[in-house]
């Protein structure tokens, strides 16, 4: 049974790896979007290749992991394949895990090949192996947590993927600015200290900066216990969400086409 | 005849159970109170205009929308209401629209629907074969499934319904908007599937399509279902029947027209036509033309058509609810 389900699982995330990773709103939001904020926040200023290397590993696990999730439920409901996969002996369980781990792969995988350029381009030292394992457990956290953030936004009923695009961003962007990753922590005040304890990518940077130069400002096991509750809290949020609005999706299926139908007889 | 149930001894007669189907989306209420039966072996359609809930009342059965209240689906005598996606590999189903991913090819929807349903790989391949063959697609294995015709969607719904080899088969107007070639092919393979000893639900907005294919025929209409016959009975209480529309020059008084719609089970409709169905169109024109000479009424523009499917409709629902006034003076 469980060995079914797990199959079933894998095969949802083969199938939204396979179909979703090329559309528009994964590479703008995925790709582009940490690859040019890196260069509006590096260019000009002086900052240490260490700390360009975890502002980048934090910001392309945080992008790529909310790049996928969110956009895979809205695509289907549009396209009608959801339909297809919900009279399909699939719980809601393995679709909700499909999105999670297609989600999670992808940005772990991007980020790891970028940290391992990274890493070998600007010989980046680490102290041990030990060090290393910590910074993809790190990596694997976030990416988990980020598709989890996407997934818990794609809970709005929508078929219009620019609807759940905006509603991440909203959230992603105060998100990152509230950080630390382009402040140190050392150097804040105590109120924005307080203030980037909202931000699990705060507790990314500082696991990393813990790996790299050990210029952490938390103990990095309390870093992952941050990470760790936040991914436990999401995942019990989102998926009572999607309980209730799954059933709900199929229902909004078509108004959009009419919402334009609509906007054409009008102009 | 029914062959099939000789073939499979150990199934259930009753295939498909269906008790007290309600969907609301909002005000509307889509399907209201639906229950119905179908025998293993039996092929059943569902005959509604446009809108009458026969795609919710699908989404209903195969677990895509939840049910609501006290409905109850059985499937082979086994209550699925609890846990319907145990008992959804028994179903085969072609939607309305087709639902296959897009952007994988005709192969890759097959190979991803037979991992799904849990078949071998070299099972899905063989099937897969069989079926692209069988549905004049092979050409196309390799096609994304966005560039095909409506047509060759269709076909591969077909074939997608097919691969896993359900006992029941789900179809939501397999043939409406299809070519002419497309349309033979469906309606062919599905009486074939018909004698292999599926039980087949297949929804249609054409009479004839309902006629020609099914043993049974439920009518629906505004989410009810209004008559469950057979297409025998149904061809011998309609094959007569007409449709007369005639306007009136000037007013009539109240009484006038009181004494004109209890006469002919008149409904007025749009454009100042009295229409009313006609078992025998000679007599009622007839009937007409004396009623009006008699009172001097002035009739205009008589048109005679052949009875639509609307007015079937009408005209079934008029005699539903003479039944429940019958019911009440007894
Ligand atoms: N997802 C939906 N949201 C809101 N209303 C719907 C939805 N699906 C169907 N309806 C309404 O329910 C009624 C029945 O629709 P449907 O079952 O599709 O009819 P049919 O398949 O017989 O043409 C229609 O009035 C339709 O507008
Ligand atoms: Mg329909």
């Amino acid at each position: 049974m469980i060995k079914d389900s797990l199959n079933r699982i894998w095969i949802l995330c083969m199938k939204n790896v396979f179909l979703y990773i090329k559309k528009g709103p994964v590479l703008i939001f995925g790709l582009m979007f940490p690859f040019f904020m890196t260069l509006s926040w590096v260019i000009g200023r002086d900052i240490s290749v260490n700390q360009v290397f975890i502002g980048i590993i934090a910001m392309t696990s945080f992008f790529t992991a909310t790049a996928i999730s969110p956009v895979v439920l809205p695509i289907e409901t549009r396209e009608k394949s959801l339909e297809r996969i919900l009279s399909s002996p699939i719980s809601l369980n393995e679709i909700l895990l499909g999105i999670l781990f297609a989600s999670t792969l992808y940005s772990l995988i991007i980020t790891s090949i970028i940290a391992v350029i990274f890493i070998v381009m600007f010989s980046i030292a680490f102290n041990s192996l030990i060090v290393i394992l910590l910074m993809f457990l790190g990596i694997g956290l976030m990416s988990f947590l980020g598709s989890l953030l996407g997934l818990l936004v794609a809970a709005h009923p929508t078929d219009m993927t620019s609807d759940v695009m905006i509603i991440v961003n909203l959230v992603k962007f105060p998100l990152l600015f509230i950080s630390g990753i382009f402040i140190p922590l050392q150097n804040s005040s105590p109120s924005m200290i307080f203030i980037s304890f909202v931000s699990p990518i705060t507790f990314l940077t500082d696991l990393l900066r813990f790996c790299v130069d050990r210029s952490n400002f938390f103990a990095y096991s309390f870093d992952i216990i941050m990470l760790t509750l936040w991914i436990i809290v999401l995942f019990i949020v989102s998926y009572a969400l999607h309980k209730r609005t799954m059933p709900k999706r199929l229902s909004e299926a078509g108004k959009s086409k009419k919402k334009m139908m609509m906007m054409k007889k009008n102009m | 005849m029914k062959t099939t149930q000789n073939q499979n001894l150990n199934a259930h007669p009753v295939a498909i159970n269906v008790l007290n189907l309600v969907k609301r989306f909002g005000d509307l209420i889509a399907v209201d109170d639906v229950s119905f039966k179908i025998a293993q072996g039996e092929i059943v359609g569902i005959l509604g205009p446009n809108g009458a809930g026969k795609t919710t009342i699908i989404r209903l059965l195969t677990g895509v929308f939840q049910l609501e209240n006290n409905a109850k689906i059985g499937i082979f005598g086994k209550d699925i209401t609890k846990n319907p996606s145990k008992y959804k590999k028994h179903f085969g189903i072609v939607p309305e629209i087709s639902n296959a991913f897009s952007d994988y090819s005709v192969w890759q929807n097959l190979k991803f629907s037979g991992r799904i349903y849990g078949i071998s790989k070299g099972k899905v391949e063989k099937r897969s074969k069989i079926l692209l063959t069988q549905f004049n697609l092979i050409e196309k294995m390799y096609s994304k499934t966005k560039t095909l015709s409506k047509g060759l969607k269709q076909r591969l719904n077909f074939c997608l319904a097919l691969l896993h080899e359900p006992p029941i088969l789900i179809l939501d107007e397999p043939t409406s908007g299809l070519d002419p070639i497309s349309v033979k092919l469906m309606r062919t393979q599905i009486l074939k599937l018909k004698r292999e000893g599926k039980t087949i639900l297949i929804t249609t907005h054409d009479m004839q399509e309902a006629q020609n294919m099914c043993d049974r025929i439920l009518i629906i209409n505004r989410g009810k279902i209004i008559a469950d016959e057979s297409p025998n009975t149904l061809r011998e209480q309609f094959k007569s029947t007409s449709t007369i529309l005639f306007k009136i020059g000037g007013d009539l008084s109240a009484e006038q027209e009181n004494a004109l719609l209890n006469m002919f089970n008149i409904i007025k409709e749009k454009n100042d036509y009295y229409v009313f169905s006609s078992y025998d169109t000679l007599k009622d024109i007839s009937k007409l033309h004396t009623f009006s000479k008699e009172r001097n009424i002035k009739i205009s523009d008589l048109k005679v058509r052949e009875t639509s499917l609307e007015e079937v409709f009408i005209h079934l629902i008029k005699e539903d609810l003479f039944v429940i006034k019958e019911d009440e003076e007894k």
